[in-house]
């Protein structure tokens, strides 16, 4: 049928929309229920969007209807700030790392060295770091761990049939995953989602970080990018790995799964009454420890990170990758401007196309690195000494190129905290960007989505359906390739919910295409 | 059109569960004003009916259907209602028995009662939570593993498709004659066990 061409032609289109909104749904959802320095804000419950019809208390909020998956969501900035990149292009993976940052408790100034307390052990993922402040009394170890890793990605696969140019079997093949069909199945699996990022135990941290304003040992920090370094088989014993049933498109599917520490909500049972700031009298350099274990007041040697005040002189990250040998990372390549730039490497270690954001729990100002070109990419003082996977820090003078900010994949400060009571001690974390390798085939393999859910398993007593005789059929739901969704949302406004019958001129989603806009090249999506 | 139906592993709750109290953070509003105003309403249902026949099992259907065939008939004005999918959650809830009896098997031990219950509440929430937690990841699944026989997402303002809850307990005698009766409006589905 001539209408079948017609929306045959716009289904590439609509399918990579559809595609691209859902990262950037999916980073939203995760960062929304992570990222507690944005939530706080709209957390308070004062902020209330009731709806003019309701006459409810205060108590719910409501939030107005984002147009796309029909998932309305608070306000978050961080997802906003990184999902530049894979709108330009979904099929480099998105991994979100969840990190927590402690305070370490059992940190003893007199047997610690320096290099000790900041030797990054690489193999259990966990970074230790000195953070010492102004204040010269208050020396404590910072350590972070990464408490999950959600993995957003786009396996592509031979399309079969692209374009539906005739042919019956053709356009059967593009009904059967027809771009309505992609917006239903990735709207339910954006509301699994959205559960699940609410049960694993990491919400739980997330919670009562927003919801105490008291100083806590604990806070949580997050991580975007496209490739980072793979757990270690001990680490990742250590964790619980949850795959969401993939969604398949015409030319591949959309693959959401999670790996998670389950071992964490003991973490929140730290004492969360306020502390006030003490003297710790026996603290290294203090007459009364060990005269001979002094840290240094000025520059620390290098390999060692700087979170003071005055400023450092290198991140720590880099300084660390440098003093590791040959799983290091490697120089970066004044070519990183390139989406897929590559590193002069030993290894087969790749740039990832966007600088790994990360977002600190902290955002007391700090001077800039000196030798780095970074500032220009990071306006936020903070990121400064954080680099990223971003690697033109790494090496002076090199410079970042417009295409790198154009992904916009600059580390943006989180805004500052101090109106939520968390101490200065918190401002200093820096969540270093994980080195950017490249995970091996293998190693990637294992992020691969499987349909199996090693969640823990219920009896679950099914009835499984007679055929699908009428599940295959068209629903009557107008495609839109116009880029802005609330448009096709005001046309189908009138229309009912459940249509009678199913009929392909009409629609009942949120997507309405217009026939108008399906000639026109320009609303098309491109790569 | 076929049915998924779904049996939830039971929950067992020991006393009346405390409505609308917050699980382990986990967050229960539902953002619409309809919506939570019905779901309440069905809460406060079910919490009376726990109430009055305690030691009894629950279950919530909840189903979600397409209206069709809109026109009325001689006889009814009812719409037909076809439902494609339906939730069936199995409550268990069991006085809880008495922790203090007369004698105490260590009479030298003197016990807090008050700890001791507090205790015995905090463990009975934990295992609840658990549960809970067990059957709401047993959704996610079964949510993520059918996805062919929903139909297209409703461009409503509201967050739901038209669906309906209902309560029964082993005692009604329409337990059962309710279950059936939606299989047969939903065209035999085959029930595994």
């Amino acid at each position: 049928m001539a209408s079948n061409h017609g929306n045959t032609n716009s289904e590439p289109a609509t399918n990579e929309q559809i595609i691209t909104e859902f990262f950037a749904k999916s980073l939203h959802i995760i960062l929304e229920s992570r990222c507690p320095y944005v939530s706080s804000r709209n957390y308070s419950g004062e902020q209330v969007l009731s709806s003019p019809s309701s006459s409810s208390s205060s108590s719910s909020i409501f939030w107005p209807r984002d147009k796309w998956f029909n998932l309305a969501l608070k306000d978050c900035s961080a997802a906003l700030e990184n999902i530049d990149f894979w709108r330009q292009s979904y099929l480099e993976p998105m991994v979100v790392d969840v990190v927590l940052v402690q305070r370490s408790s059992n940190w003893d100034p007199l047997n610690c060295s320096p290099k000790k307390a900041l030797v990054r052990n690489l193999s259990s993922k966990e970074r230790y770091y000195w953070n010492s402040e102004n204040d010269e009394y208050r020396n404590e170890v910072m350590s972070e761990k990464i408490i999950e890793r959600w993995v957003v990605e786009y396996e592509s696969k031979k399309c079969s049939n692209i374009g539906g140019g005739g042919g019956g079997s053709g356009s059967k093949r593009w009904s059967s995953t027809s771009s309505h069909t992609l917006y239903k199945k990735s709207t339910l699996l954006l509301r699994s989602l959205y559960v699940t990022v609410r049960l694993l135990p990491a919400y739980k941290l997330f919670r009562d970080l927003i919801s105490s304003a008291q100083i806590g040992m604990y806070n949580l920090g997050h991580r975007v990018s496209s490739f980072v370094e793979p757990f270690t088989h001990t680490e990742e014993a250590e964790m619980q790995r949850f795959v969401f049933t993939p969604v398949d498109t015409a030319c591949g599917r959309l693959c959401l799964s999670v790996l998670y520490r389950s071992s964490i909500s003991d973490v929140s049972s730290e004492p969360s009454t306020p502390m006030s700031p003490q003297f710790i009298p026996d603290y290294v350099g203090s007459p009364m420890a060990d005269p001979l274990k002094t840290f240094p007041s000025g520059p620390l040697p290098q390999g060692s990170p700087s979170f003071s005040h005055l400023g450092r002189r290198h991140s720590w990250s880099y300084d660390l990758y440098k003093a590791s040998p040959p799983s290091g990372i490697p120089s970066p390549s004044p070519s990183y401007s390139e989406s897929h730039a590559t590193f002069a490497k030993p290894h087969s270690y790749r740039l990832p196309p966007t600088g790994v954001t990360c977002h600190l729990p902290d955002e007391t100002p700090q001077e800039h690195v000196k030798n780095t070109n970074y500032d220009e990419y990071s306006p936020s003082p903070n990121f400064s000494m954080s680099p990223s996977p971003s690697p033109p820090t790494y090496t002076p003078g090199i410079h970042i190129s417009n295409a790198l900010k154009r992904s916009e994949s600059a580390p943006v400060s989180i805004p500052a905290i101090r109106a939520s009571g968390i101490p200065p001690l918190f401002y200093n974390q820096m969540l270093p960007p994980s080195p950017p390798l490249r995970p091996s085939k293998s190693s990637l393999a294992k992020m691969d989505c499987r349909s199996t859910l090693l969640q823990a398993g219920s009896t679950v007593d099914k009835i499984f359906p007679f055929g699908k005789d009428e599940a295959g059929r068209l629903t009557g739901v107008k495609i839109s390739s116009n880029s802005s969704p609330q448009k096709s949302i005001s046309r189908s406004s009138s229309r009912l919910s459940f249509p009678d019958d199913y009929d392909e001129s009409e629609f009942s989603g949120p997507f309405v295409v217009d026939e108008d806009d399906m000639t026109d090249p320009g609303s098309r999506m491109t790569i | 059109m076929n049915c998924e139906v779904c049996q939830l592993k039971e929950l067992v709750s020991l006393g009346p569960p405390e409505p609308r109290q917050e699980v382990e953070h986990i967050e229960v509003q539902c953002g619409d004003v309809e919506h939570e105003k019905k779901i309440n309403e069905k809460i406060d249902h079910f919490i009376d009916r726990v109430e009055k026949h305690p030691n009894k099992k629950n279950q919530i259907c909840l189903s979600f259907y397409e209206v069709k065939n809109k026109q009325a008939t001689w006889f009814t004005n009812k719409v037909e209602r076809h439902y494609w999918e339906q939730w069936y959650i199995n409550l268990n809830t069991v006085q809880h028995p008495k922790t203090h009896s007369g004698k105490s098997h260590h009479p030298k031990v003197v016990v807090d009662p008050g700890e001791t219950a507090s205790e015995e509440r905090n463990a009975r929430r934990t295992a609840l939570e658990s549960s809970l937690r067990e059957v709401l990841f047993q959704i996610i699944k079964f949510v993520n593993e059918k996805k062919d026989h929903v139909p297209p997402i409703p461009n409503l303002d509201g967050v739901s498709f038209p669906y309906e809850i209902t309560i029964s307990s082993s005692s009604d005698s329409a337990f059962g004659m309710d279950m059936l009766k939606r299989m047969l409006q939903t065209g035999h589905p085959t029930m595994l066990s």
